[in-house]
């Protein structure tokens, strides 16, 4: 006997936040729409180079880790280093694109942009020693 | 003197050479008196004809010792010698096991009315002996001798006797059998008979009144043993005989009720080729363990391998005197054992090849110290026991597939992030001269 009712609540409260997430949509779609705008007129094509390799990095490491999550494991060596590639090119690419935003220069005095994509060659040709190293 | 024994030394690695039985050809008999022998002669001398050597003696002479120096002198013991109450100092109950773990083969012959060395032995074999004077009584089939000398019929099935065998006389005292698996029933007494003081039928009362009581204390039936056979762990053999007389000329002669000659002859002389290990009796020449494809044995196998395993197994031939391959058994199994049988397994016979047994299996997914072993145990047959260690171990870690299929979306990940790299690192040095220029101008300006 409790089981139909508490069904029937369920469903009235799942109807209840879908409605009003639809409502939403329109104002956020506009803010999605004004964000998007600012970004490609704001940015340079270096930086924008850099945020495609950043969607492309996380894309990659999303994937390989529902497929762990969803599929299997094993093996897990190959995981981590397929995960950890993603990962360690994130942070070294997310650290590039700080080091040579013109916003941040007062920040990075020192590091000219050569500099910045030296280090950031240099750090992950090592990373990817590594990886492959982890891989087979 | 020196001549003397290089003959007798020479002569005995000759009779060895021929010996009848598998374990060697030297039997010490032991009669109450040396005069007895008469009365057994056609047994002993169907013992001599086959290549025995026969060595007499009476319980109480001190040569020849049956041990001497820790060492067996004879590899066959026949004590027919059921009404000597004391023996000399070297046959006691004691002495006598100590010859079996040695090797050496019994055929003891049970007193029927004085309480002996023997009947205290007889229950170290699982023989559970009734009391003294008790012999067996049978009053079927009609027929001129007393009751308690019997025809029994020898079982049909029993591999150590010869099939058909006619009925034996026999008179003397049953037993019944204790639970060891190692004894050898080999004749039970016939199933109208029973064990009774005396020879007159006021036994037979007692019987009845004994029955009445719901068998408490009745002796009688299929189930007691007349003659058995007891095969030690060690491989040697102890028959035990109700009564000697079994073996006696007399008994060969006395024609059967139905008019025909009795079975005796033909069944002491099989009782003595078991008990000689002459029948029955097998070896494991040999085994050996290799990788399917390959021909010599690994130190050590990995984990999944298949493995085949291969014993040779030989029958002696007496009719030879030599070991001959057989491929009889049927029934043998292997075990791959690690404290517990991962894996058991039948040894069938390989065809083609006489004597080997042969079969292919896979190593259990467990690495550890494992066992090859065969372990078969029948009744009146030799004990085959073998047990081969090798380790099992986990593959070497470059022993493991490489790449494997589940992985690549994880290879595909690595390879594109590194793809990725090159890519983004082309873009950013052919866009370098253009915009990092102007960055770089840009910068220098403004400081």
């Amino acid at each position: 006997m409790a089981g139909p009712k508490s069904s029937s609540a369920a469903a009235a409260k799942s109807t209840t936040p879908s409605s009003t997430s639809s409502s939403l949509t329109p104002a956020t779609s506009n803010a999605v729409h004004t964000l998007w705008k600012a970004y490609n007129e704001a940015t340079s094509s270096r930086l924008k180079t850099i945020d495609a390799f950043l969607v492309f990095l996380m894309l990659s490491g999303i994937a390989q880790f529902l497929y762990c999550a969803l599929v299997t494991n094993f093996p897990f060596n190959a995981f981590l280093a397929g995960f950890g590639s993603c990962v360690g090119q994130f942070v070294l690419t997310a650290s590039l694109r700080s080091q040579v935003n013109p916003e941040n220069r007062a920040e990075f005095k020192e590091v000219s942009p050569e500099r910045a994509f030296a280090d950031f060659a240099l750090g992950s040709i090592v990373l990817h020693f590594f990886v492959y190293n982890f891989l087979g | 003197m020196f001549s003397r024994w290089t003959l007798v030394t020479l002569l005995g690695l000759a009779l060895s050479g021929a010996a009848k039985s598998s374990t060697g050809d030297s039997v010490l008999v032991v009669l109450d008196s040396i005069s007895d022998k008469d009365n057994f002669s056609q047994f002993f001398n169907g013992l001599t004809d086959k290549g025995y050597d026969l060595t007499f003696r009476s319980p109480k002479d001190a040569k020849p010792t049956i041990i001497e120096d820790d060492v067996a002198q004879f590899s066959h013991v026949v004590l027919f010698s059921p009404d000597s109450k004391n023996y000399a100092q070297d046959i006691t109950p004691q002495s006598l096991v100590t010859l079996l773990e040695k090797g050496s083969n019994l055929l003891v012959a049970l007193p029927s009315k004085k309480q002996t060395i023997i009947t205290s032995l007889a229950p170290e074999f699982s023989l559970i002996l009734p009391p003294p004077g008790t012999p067996l009584v049978s009053h079927f089939p009609e027929r001129d001798t007393p009751v308690t000398v019997v025809p029994v019929t020898p079982p049909s099935s029993n591999p150590i006797l010869t099939p058909n065998t006619p009925p034996v006389w026999f008179s003397g005292v049953p037993f019944a059998y204790g639970n060891n698996p190692l004894l050898v029933p080999i004749l039970n007494a016939p199933a109208e008979s029973f064990a009774a003081d005396s020879g007159s039928d006021s036994g037979a009362d007692a019987v009845v009144e004994a029955a009445d009581k719901g068998g408490e204390g009745l002796w009688a039936g299929s189930q007691m043993g007349l003659v058995a056979g007891f095969q030690a762990l060690g491989g040697a053999r102890a028959t035990w005989v109700g009564g000697v007389e079994l073996f006696s000329d007399e008994y060969a002669q006395k024609e059967l009720p139905q008019g025909v000659k009795p079975g005796n002859t033909q069944f002491t002389s099989d009782v003595a080729a078991w008990t000689f290990q002459e029948s029955l009796a097998l070896r494991i020449d040999n085994v050996t363990h290799h990788l399917v494809g390959e021909t010599g044995p690994r130190e050590t196998y990995t984990i999944n391998d298949n493995v085949v395993f291969t014993a040779h197994i030989s029958k002696y031939n007496s009719g030879k005197s030599a070991w001959e391959p057989y491929s009889g058994i049927t029934d043998m199994q292997l075990e791959f054992t690690m404290l517990d049988p991962h894996i058991r397994t039948s040894l069938p016979p390989a065809t083609g090849n006489p004597g080997e047994y042969s079969v292919t299996f896979r190593v259990p997914d467990r690495h550890g110290v494992f066992k090859f072993i065969i372990d078969y145990k029948r009744k009146g047959w030799t004990h085959l026991q073998s047990s081969t260690v090798v380790p099992v171990v986990p593959p070497r870690h470059d022993g493991y597939p490489r790449f494997l299929s589940a992985a690549w979306p994880y290879y595909i990940g690595a390879i594109s992030t590194s793809i990725g790299f090159v890519l983004f690192s082309t873009l950013w040095l052919a866009g370098d001269d253009r915009e990092a220029n102007k960055k770089f101008a840009k910068t220098t300006k403004t400081e």
